[in-house]
């Protein structure tokens, strides 16, 4: 490795003082206050005008969440850049350095900033709070069923919070890899100084933040009682909380289409010299693979909830069969998103799994090439399945035997996954960090939520389990077990560099193993009632069912009680943890090679890829130990004479 | 992973870090080689139109799936008469008449947006020979015409149709057809006047031209989605 002399830092550049022009005075509280502002006067309009009309609270609705949106957006600058090209008046230089950031401080995070490692970090707070409305939602369910007839909570409230439970973790599982380490962790990795389209990353943020007050105003406009598929007509029919549901999608889906967007153009074209595509780490590839299958699964999402809200608020009748219309189209076009939606939560996190394998394997990854195909064969067979949710239905029963197959099929790429996270263990020199703990557990849950989903996919067998707890019980242990505990490892591993402190890892383990314990007793338990054959999204129960409830709520608490350890471990290591060298885990990847906490434009010294990501024990002799660390935790990136780590690099001085 | 180093401005693409690359269209910002700039763009713009093509593939699904079913003979049941009665796809009788669009009106918005995409294209021409900048506002002013008389077309459609959105499965889609076109000439018009302010202000000339160039991908495609769309909705009514 060669160095060079060390170039002044980008964010020790004196800016003017009309540098950043409107951002300057834009902030979440100009944002909040325009959106509340304009939902407001959006709300006295349409009341005023509409209110008398058909579907005038639907359309009322519908304006106001508009006129928060649109407003948030205004307020925190969303649409500042586009206006000032629509003028001719493209920002100056130092407008360009304003809104990356440089001299703001713990300011930056938040407003609209570009710097990509500011936004993984926003997306990183949020998906922690969309977890927590979540994880609340969920416990208040099974607070619920802990008795057959509990007065805890009246059926609507039950039927509205099982909904919002559930988009909620939809839309927080979706982003939760995608966005915090896509954004922070990947452009390090592949090279880069930044996502392809700063301002759209930024945009892509603020643009989901704006759409989660939507849904969690369901609860004040009469609630969502269609559970988080929303079927037609169902959801035609319910309160007007529905629009502020089918709002929230469609600016979710933006946001999301526009982050898929920027992911892979990044990868494409702003890799590092070098970093060829066969280089590219394997969470890189999760990255873009499951940003891609997202591009395809999004606009059905936009389609479905566009015609949902066009049903409510216009009259329309695609959906309402006495009109013309049929719930068919609708668990059509949701399914076509439904099922590659799954897989785009899914991917990213096994690929982090893989990535942290070998890193505390001392391996390269088993199968790299393999496991990318098995990557890619699931994105491709996940948009042939969707009709497999629909067995009951009674729509297209020819069909039921060529979606059968297709997905069983998912399960051999699926399987060669796994085999591929096994062979990285398998006689690896492993360093059992807490990040690995999750690994561990990702492989056990994963396991158990794949073969119970065969069972799912066998038409017969679908027959039976179909709408029961059986259901449930399988794709939390996909989702939670698998897609979540992935992401949990991810944190883990990711956190030093992320935020330039340690994690407590005695702390870290008692939550692993609550969250572990958690895990198997609810979703056992909810196995067991599938089995008995209990119906899902039911507030009241008959009592042969107690037992097996009272076992999944006993877990459910342990489960929030390691979660809230989590939490508390995040906290503290945030505040209090030790300082984190610049590679901790002696990892080979490029993200480790530069400063923590890692400087605007990332890199001092442009690297030159010359070797795949994971040469571990490269030049050992045949019959040795593998080396497992390189004697010194400086960082390799930088250029002679410059500091190794430490917060004098960072944009605005702290972290 | 093995690597070296080079110096900070062979490989600049970020914040402005490093000289300013001939090409680049803002001075002061992503100082990056004009090639790099196209490629990021053009392929991002494909992608979008891609996701922007699954949402019009899906749109016409969800029509042919409709007409197909004709659920309680709403779809567009003109031809069905007294003597000559008609069932829909479930066997069920059809008890509705629904008087069909003027497709007329859908061929004049799709005719004016191809023309709005030809004069983008004239636009693109004349940055891409480094003229005169009234060689690209010129036809840029024109285009932004021609998408605004589109808008104005598509507004007075919704107007005169001889139904309303209560109508049945045909007028839905019918209106959702329409609205997925207005929501895309809206995007393009707003597109369009930046052009042609920015080409005023002579900002599209020479190293920029692949700028105009997106444009008119972006004009080309909803020009085609819109004359699927009227197809779709005159021939397959």
């Amino acid at each position: 490795m060669t160095t060079a002399l060390a170039p002044p830092l980008l964010e020790d550049t004196k800016l003017g003082p009309n540098a950043g022009g409107l951002y300057e005075r834009l902030n979440i509280w100009t944002g909040l206050g325009f959106g509340i502002f304009l939902g407001f006067v959006a709300w006295v309009v349409s009341h005023a005008t509409l209110q008398g009309s058909n579907w005038g609270s639907d359309m009322v609705v519908t304006c106001t969440m508009l006129g928060w949106v649109i407003g948030f957006n205004i307020g925190i600058g969303t649409f500042n850049a586009p206006i000032r090209w629509m003028l001719g008046h493209d920002q100056t230089h130092e407008d360009e350095l304003y809104v990356a950031g440089v001299g703001q401080g713990r300011h930056r995070y938040l407003k609209y900033c570009t710097d990509h490692k500011v936004v993984g970090t926003q997306y990183l707070v949020l998906v922690m709070v969309l977890f927590a409305v979540g994880g609340t939602l969920a416990m208040m369910i099974r607070t619920q069923l802990i008795t057959a007839h509990s007065s805890f909570l009246d059926p609507q409230t039950y039927n509205a919070i099982v909904t919002v439970h559930g988009m909620v973790m939809i839309i927080a599982t979706i982003v939760m890899v995608s966005g915090p380490f896509a954004n922070f962790i990947m452009p390090i990795m592949i090279g880069a100084k930044d996502m392809a389209f700063p301002r759209l990353n930024a945009m892509s943020f603020w643009v989901i933040f704006s759409a989660v007050p939507c849904i969690l105003a369901t609860f004040f406009l009469g609630g969502v009682n269609a559970g988080w598929t929303t079927y037609a007509p169902l959801s035609v029919q319910a309160p007007p909380a529905m629009d502020a549901f089918a709002m929230c999608i469609i600016v979710f889906v933006v946001s999301v289409t526009v982050a898929g967007v920027n992911t892979i153009v990044t990868v494409v074209t702003m890799r590092a010299k070098g970093m060829t595509m066969g280089r590219l780490p394997i969470f890189t590839w999760g990255s873009i693979i499951g940003a891609g299958l997202g591009l395809y699964a999004m606009p059905a999402f936009l389609l479905a909830m566009t015609m949902m809200i066009t049903d409510r608020v216009t009259g329309t009748s695609f959906f309402v069969a006495a009109y013309g219309g049929s719930g068919w189209l609708w668990e059509n076009v949701f399914w076509i998103m439904g099922h590659p939606e799954v897989y785009v939560i899914l991917i990213p996190p096994v690929a982090a799994v893989l990535e942290i394998a070998s890193t505390f394997a001392r391996k390269p990854v088993f199968g790299y090439k393999v496991a990318i195909a098995g990557f890619v064969a699931i994105a491709s067979l996940a948009i042939m399945v969707w009709a497999h949710h629909m067995f009951t239905t009674g729509w297209a029963p020819n069909l039921a035997g060529p979606f059968m197959l297709t997905t069983e099929l998912i399960s051999i790429p699926t399987g060669i996954i796994f085999l591929c996270t096994i062979g990285t263990l398998w006689k690896g020199s492993i360093w059992t960090r807490l990040p690995m703990y999750f690994v561990y557990l990702f492989i056990w849950n994963f396991i158990i939520g794949g073969v119970t989903g065969i069972y799912l996919s066998d038409v017969p067998a679908d027959q039976y389990f179909h709408g029961d707890m059986f259901v449930t019980a399988h794709f939390h242990y996909t989702l939670l077990g698998g897609a979540m505990i992935g992401a949990t490892a991810a944190v883990c591993y990711w956190f030093p560099k992320m935020s330039g402190r340690m994690l407590n890892e005695r702390i870290g383990k008692v939550a692993f193993w609550l969250i572990a314990i958690g895990i198997q007793v609810t979703y056992f338990g909810q196995f067991w009632e599938g089995f008995q054959g209990m119906p899902r999204r039911v507030a009241y129960y008959d009592p042969q069912f107690l037992s097996a409830n009272q076992m999944s709520t006993i877990g459910a608490y342990t489960l929030m009680a390691g979660w809230l350890v989590f939490l508390y471990m995040m906290l503290h290591g945030w505040r209090n943890g030790k300082i984190a060298p610049a590679n901790p885990w002696h990892s080979k990847t490029l993200e480790w090679k530069v400063p923590t906490p890692v400087p605007l434009e990332n890199f001092l010294v442009d690297p030159v890829v010359t070797s795949d990501p994971y040469t571990y024990g490269e030049g050992v002799p045949d019959g040795q130990e593998v080396p497992d660390f390189a004697p010194s935790d400086d960082p390799e990136l930088v250029p002679a004479g410059s500091a190794g780590s430490g917060a004098q690099t960072d944009a605005g001085g702290d972290h | 992973m093995s690597f070296t180093t080079t110096t900070h401005d062979d490989h600049d693409h970020g914040h402005g870090h490093g000289p300013a690359v001939e090409g680049a269209e803002n001075p002061g910002g992503h100082h990056e080689p004009a090639e790099l700039r196209d490629h990021k763009e053009r392929l991002a713009l494909w992608m979008f139109i891609g996701g922007d093509a699954l949402f019009l593939i899906l749109m016409v699904f969800s029509w042919f799936y409709l007409r197909t079913l004709n659920s309680n003979g709403m779809w567009d049941a003109a031809q069905c008469t007294t003597a000559n009665p008609c069932e829909d796809g479930l066997g069920n009788p059809i008890v509705a008449q629904i008087t069909r669009a003027d497709p007329w009106h859908a061929v004049i918005i799709a005719g004016l947006t191809i023309l709005a995409a030809g004069f983008v294209w004239l636009a693109e021409i004349g940055a891409k020979k480094n003229t005169t900048k009234g060689a690209i506002s010129g036809p840029a002013g024109i285009a932004f015409l021609f998408m605004v008389l589109a808008i104005a077309m598509q507004i007075y459609q919704f107007q005169v149709l001889p139904f309303t959105t209560i109508d049945g499965g045909y007028a839905s889609t019918y209106e959702f057809f329409m609205g997925s076109t207005l929501a895309h000439l809206l995007i393009l018009a707003f597109i369009g006047l930046g052009l042609w302010i920015r080409s005023s202000r002579g900002r599209h000339a020479g190293g920029t031209w692949y700028r105009v160039r997106l444009i008119r991908f972006f004009a080309v495609w909803v020009a085609l989605s819109t004359v699927i769309l009227t197809v779709v909705g005159s021939l397959f009514a």
